[in-house]
């Protein structure tokens, strides 16, 4: 049987975000001092680090130096990420509003599919929104048919690992701290091009009110 | 005197239950619709202090204290108010306290009974209404503003909380138990009452406060947070439809690359399996057995087709003559031809064959029996050879004599 820490190790050298969602075990076990200092002694013999988002929500594996092979798989991550950045975000948009909640999803959230699926059926808007995003390329659906699209759409999103679905038979999903990892991400970005996103929505939401 | 107020009492209280469907009405929507009620029954009502006209024209409304009487009975999230007047009732209080010691100095001890009553009664009420302003508190933070709809509303009303609560320290620093020691001076009624019950009622409200005001500010941030997060998913979005051509700047080629964005290769791959591992047998054997065999007719598809074949005779076959049989045929024409008898290893030496003498004999043997049995009668075969020393029922051939019969 493989320990614990075997566990926690495998997780991140294969690449996965380990939060309280996804693994309490492994994340209560890296919450401490000690178990974290082995870990990273071990991971930094392949030169690899653990790195936290700044909340310490969520914890990866990042490059301990960077050299010009790391540099291109961190090239490669990087496309990745900011490729898949508009479908995600516009997916939480609508999640969040199809859900009426006052804020998006994040880690623990629960998302009821089939509660998702009869509001977005009722609403042209949301279902228009929703064949937008699923013909992105991170989803890249061609059905026209709201139930394939949104199933297809939370499959990629489980894979990705974004969502995780605790019960195979049950179409409820939980938000992991991938999603806060993302948050972070736009907030870096916002933060570092100063292109004020809160405040153009809240321009936008202000026009909105005087129209 | 009790008496009647006991009977007015019971009468306002069996009014109220009488009429307890216009009141919930006038409670739950507001007012009361005076078409759909009896006059008299409303005029009752008014003249019982239950129901108040604010203007001429306005409609039949609740009157506060029963509004409250309901809030608080029901625990309604409506009720927000927190009534922290506490320095008009530590006034009221310190005036009973000197009617009771008055009483006391005039040795009028009934009257000084009626008045401890009435201080008891004010000192319980003073503390129970803090209590219950520090429930109304913890009962919105529970919930966590779920009363209101929109995220600005929740931060609004965490505002207004806040507010509150500032008051209602505020109203708790009047409490000033050295003043109430003095008043309180040696008896020990008043002092269990003003100093010791309101000190420790005092410093258990005081704690839940702060303990509500730390979570009110958390709550605050959590609401601040969840609108950030809302905005910065909406900003982005727009700032996408504003600038279709935005590109998020490379930060992967900047020369320190940004923790976030700085990922490892996933480098663990699935393990192969090891056959030779006896405690894994079960599950090989449990998987093989669910294997399905599946035969993919790929490539192989002209074997499987269907082929044509003659059915004509088949040609005869001319078996090519190797040398053996060649030598063999010419000895048997030498016999033929000189018509003597000849053995095959006097043969073998005229001709100076190559063959081994014992694969020429078989081979002489063998084109004998191999002649159909009308061309065997045209000749005869003597073999010549000894007996087998040990085995009995063995001969070894050792030559063979052919001639014409």
């Amino acid at each position: 049987m493989i320990s614990l820490k075997g566990q926690v190790l495998e997780t991140l050298l294969s690449g996965g975000f380990i939060c309280k969602t996804t693994d309490e075990l492994s994340y209560q076990f890296l919450q401490n001092t000690e178990n974290f200092a082995d870990v990273e002694q071990q991971l930094n013999l392949m030169n690899r680090t653990i790195t936290a988002t700044s909340d310490e929500q969520v914890y990866f594996c990042a490059y301990q130096v960077i050299g010009d092979g790391e540099r291109r798989a961190v090239a490669q991550q990087f496309r990745d990420v900011s490729s898949s950045l508009l479908p995600l975000v516009e997916w939480l948009v609508l999640v969040q509003e199809a859900k009426g909640d006052n804020s998006p999803l994040n880690e623990g959230k629960v998302v009821r599919l089939n509660e998702l699926q009869s509001v977005i059926e009722d609403t042209p808007a949301f279902s228009e929104q929703l064949s937008k995003i699923a013909r992105y390329n991170l989803f890249n659906s061609t059905s026209s048919a709201v139930d394939a699209q949104l199933k297809l759409v939370f499959k990629r999103l489980v894979d990705l690992g974004y969502l995780l679905k605790p019960n195979p038979d049950n179409q409820i999903y939980l938000a992991t701290g991938k999603i806060d990892y993302l948050f972070e991400v736009i907030r870096f970005i916002d933060d570092s091009e100063n292109l004020q996103l809160a405040e153009q929505a809240e321009e936008a939401i202000k026009q909105g009110d005087l129209l | 005197m009790s008496q009647s107020l006991h009977i007015a009492g019971v009468k306002f209280l069996k009014a109220l239950a009488k009429h307890s469907d216009i009141i919930m009405q006038a409670y739950l929507s507001g007012r009361v619709n005076e078409l759909d009620h009896n006059a008299a029954t409303l005029d009752k009502l008014i003249e019982l202090g239950v129901l108040w006209r604010p203007e001429p024209s306005e409609d039949l409304r609740l009157r506060s204290s029963i509004r409250s009487l309901l809030e608080n009975n029901l625990r309604d999230e409506r009720n927000r108010q927190l009534d922290a007047n506490v320095g008009s009732k530590l006034a009221a209080i310190k005036t009973i306290t000197s009617h009771y010691k008055e009483a006391l100095h005039h040795q009028n001890y009934t009257e000084s009974e009626v008045y401890m009553e009435d201080l008891t009664e004010q000192v319980y009420g003073l503390v129970d209404s803090l209590k219950s302003n520090v429930r109304n508190l913890w009962r919105r933070i529970h919930n966590e503003f779920g009363y209101v709809g929109s995220i600005n509303a929740k931060i609004r009303e965490n505002e207004l909380a806040q507010s509150q609560l500032t008051d209602m320290r505020k109203q708790l620093e009047m409490f000033q138990f050295d003043e109430l020691a003095d008043i309180a001076g040696s008896s020990r009624e008043l002092r269990r009452l003003l100093v010791v019950h309101l000190q420790r009622c005092h410093s258990e409200i005081s704690q839940e406060l702060s303990i509500a005001q730390s979570k009110l500010i958390d709550l605050l941030g959590k609401f601040r947070e969840y609108l950030h997060r809302s905005q910065l998913l909406k900003g982005f979005v727009l700032h996408c439809q504003q600038k279709p051509d935005y590109q998020v700047k490379n930060y992967a080629e900047l020369n320190t690359v940004p923790a976030l964005f700085n990922q490892a290769q996933a480098i663990l791959k699935p393990a192969s399996i090891d056959v030779n591992n006896i405690e894994h047998e079960g599950l090989f054997a449990d998987i093989v057995s669910h294997l399905k065999q599946v035969r993919h007719s790929k490539g192989n598809k002209n074997e499987r087709g269907s082929q044509s074949f003659n059915v004509n005779d088949i040609e005869q076959v001319d078996i090519e003559s190797d040398e053996l049989k060649l030598t063999v045929e010419q000895y048997f024409c030498q016999v033929i031809d000189s018509g003597n008898r000849l053995s095959a290893l006097e043969f073998h030496q005229q001709h100076e064959l190559e063959l081994d003498q014992e694969e020429w004999i078989y081979g002489v043997i063998n084109g004998f029996q191999g002649l159909s049995l009308e061309e065997q009668d045209f000749f005869e075969v003597g073999t010549s050879g000894h007996v087998h020393p040990l085995f009995n029922g063995n001969y070894i051939i050792e030559d063979v004599e052919l001639g014409l019969r």
